[in-house]
């Protein structure tokens, strides 16, 4: 049980640090809300000229599915491969190497322990944009509530798969930057979080299937809503699982690969 | 059986060969040339628990790169290396438990948060019982003098503070081993003094095991025993400090200031064979062969010859034995086994 005392302890840290940079973390709140507004008056625009339903979304829906994408794309900003690949280029991971921590667990403490301050700073944002938009869908029953909670935190799980394992290239390449913008272009096509994925032509719906990205926002949208019929539900959980072990898993294999082949730089 | 035990121990490394210009760099683009470095090449070393050793050479001798295969940090390309019953590399946290690591040039602090949190935090991962994290806590904030800034963010001291902390850190969970990677490096000597003074502490009272990497000689003398030099990854020396001023430093030199320039210094110059004397107005110096004189003989010779005011002794400068090893003026062939001679039975 000390165990996971020292990796909480790390994500309390890592918290206390948002905070010390939290002009940072507020501009960042900022460039999303008017993000979310500028989407919400895009989709608005369309469906003025396509009253009722769109592909099966109706208007307050996709207001909902907008700021789904929102609260998710709030979480695990902070610690990202920046930081991470920084730690890995400078040679500062030599350090934590020395340390009687797994390097990949106390990374996990490291990205989670924000999470709770964005979730409520997203929640917080997102209810006052709700408020001020009006007639946004409810989840469709308590049960899907509780169900799209469980999507939420599989999809964080996810993104940090993710983010671990693009990371780790920065022990193979001194350019990770080109990784990192196209790790997130990439992401906000498959995953859902500029436009739902039944909108995709069948081939890129085809590629979105078979990628973890769907995991991060389309099936927590698409949840919260209850467009997905009870065993597609359960399946589509299976599968943000399926990613979220697969993920972790190949970020231990890469690490492992990592310590073995490379040099710690600065040595 | 010893604490350290290194055989053959070898790292090497790839390292990209690069051309110069544009045109090199998009040449290396398609057509990636490797060369390989020997940066540590089958060395044998081992330390008995409670040494302090200091390990020398000069700048990319290796090493670095020896502390990083002990700390568990590099996996060595070959040989075998056990400390204190453990493979470092393949039981890395369970020997990260047992060490203390301070990197001169690289801090374990947290830069953001103030620096006693960050000793909470080595409380936490060490799992240090909370009664001893606070004697030691109290012990070492005294003796490194921390208590003006614990509650500083680490980014916000000074390069001084910030090595008192972190060796406070990496001593906080009374590691058995301390391996310590230029802890001195471009400190005051108010703050070298007070850090070695802090070492030594450790090594006496708790017995532990210092592996000490320095350009800075002081820090030697003060605190080790024994000196192993390496270079281009090979261990060139390794002995007791004492024997190899025996051997490489016996000259002394006695400084003496006259009352009045001394009309002859030929008799003085008979009564003391292979001497080197040498006057200049009312300084005479002797140069000698410790082995040979003792330096109260050749103060009575003097003296009895001419009116002393003053004199003082050279000692052997490590300083300048160990440049000439480096510059390969000396050869240390015959004292190349480790000094203690206990070997497993």
């Amino acid at each position: 049980m000390s165990h996971i005392r020292k990796y909480r302890s790390l994500a309390r840290t890592s918290l206390e640090i948002t905070f010390v940079y939290r002009a940072g973390f507020v501009l960042n709140m900022i460039g999303t809300v008017f993000y979310v507004v500028a989407m919400f008056y895009l989709w608005q625009t369309i469906f003025l000229g396509n009253p009722g339903s769109l592909s099966g979304f109706t208007w307050p829906e996709m207001k909902a599915y907008l700021l789904v994408a929102f609260l998710l794309n709030s979480l695990l900003t902070w610690y990202d491969e920046w930081i991470m690949s920084q730690d890995i280029r400078e040679g500062r991971v030599a350090v934590d190497l020395a340390r009687p921590i797994d390097f990949q667990a106390a990374r996990f403490a490291g990205a989670m322990g924000p999470v709770p301050f964005e979730f409520c700073s997203a929640l917080a944002v997102g209810a006052i944009v709700a408020t001020v938009f009006g007639g946004i869908a409810l989840p469709a029953d308590p049960v899907h509530a509780a169900l799209f909670l469980v999507t939420c935190a599989l999809a964080t799980l996810v993104k940090f798969g993710i983010v671990y394992c693009v990371s780790m290239t920065a022990f193979w390449t001194t350019g990770i930057e080109g990784i990192v913008v196209s790790r997130i272009a990439i992401q906000n096509i498959f995953s859902g979080a500029l436009i739902p994925l039944v909108f995709f032509p069948d081939v890129l719906r085809g590629i979105a299937a078979v990628l973890p990205f769907q995991a991060m926002i389309s099936t927590p949208a698409l949840t919260y809503l209850g467009k997905l019929d009870g065993p597609t539900t359960l399946f589509m959980i299976g599968v943000q699982a399926f990613w979220a072990i697969g993920l972790a898993i190949a970020g231990r294999l890469m690490w492992r690969r990592a310590v073995r082949a490379v040099t710690i730089n600065g040595g | 059986m010893p604490l350290i035990e290194a055989r053959g121990l070898t790292k090497k490394f790839r390292q990209a060969v690069k051309e110069p210009g544009l045109v090199g760099s998009l040449k290396h683009f398609f057509t990636r040339q490797y060369k390989d470095k020997l940066a540590v090449d089958h060395i044998d070393l081992s330390v008995e628990a409670g040494e302090s050793v200091a390990y020398l050479g000069p700048n990319g001798a290796g090493k670095s790169t020896t502390i990083k295969m002990l700390t568990g940090i590099l996996v060595p390309t070959s040989g075998s290396l056990v400390v204190d019953g453990l493979v470092p590399y393949e039981r890395r946290q369970q020997n990260a438990r047992k060490i203390g690591v301070v990197f001169g040039q690289r801090t374990q602090l947290w830069w953001d948060i103030p620096v006693v949190e960050s000793f909470n935090l080595a409380r936490d991962m060490y799992e240090i019982p909370p009664r001893r994290y606070k004697e030691n806590l109290g012990q070492f904030t005294e003796m490194l003098g921390l208590a003006e800034f614990m509650n500083i963010p680490a980014g916000k001291i000074s390069l001084g503070q910030r090595m008192r902390a972190d060796l406070c850190m990496a001593l906080l969970h009374d590691p058995k081993l301390l391996y310590l990677d230029e802890p001195t490096i471009g400190l005051d000597i108010a703050v070298k003094d007070r850090i070695r003074k802090f070492i030594r502490s450790r090594v006496e009272e708790r017995g532990t095991t210092v592996m000490l990497t320095t350009h800075d000689l002081g820090d030697i003398e003060d605190i080790c025993k024994r000196i192993v030099i390496i270079d281009n990854g090979k261990i060139i020396h390794d002995g007791d400090l004492a024997k190899l001023k025996d051997t490489y430093a016996r000259d002394r030199v006695i400084h003496f200031q006259l009352a009045r320039p001394p009309e002859s210094i030929e008799p003085i110059c008979a009564e003391l064979p292979a001497c080197e004397l040498a006057t200049d107005g009312l300084r005479l110096s002797v140069r000698f062969d410790r082995f040979v004189f003792a330096a109260g003989e050749i103060a009575a010779a003097v003296m009895s010859h001419v009116e002393v005011v003053d004199f003082r002794i050279d000692e052997p400068e490590v300083e300048a034995l160990i440049r000439k090893v480096y510059l390969g003026q000396l050869s240390l062939d015959s004292p190349s086994q480790p000094a203690p001679a206990v070997v497993e039975a």
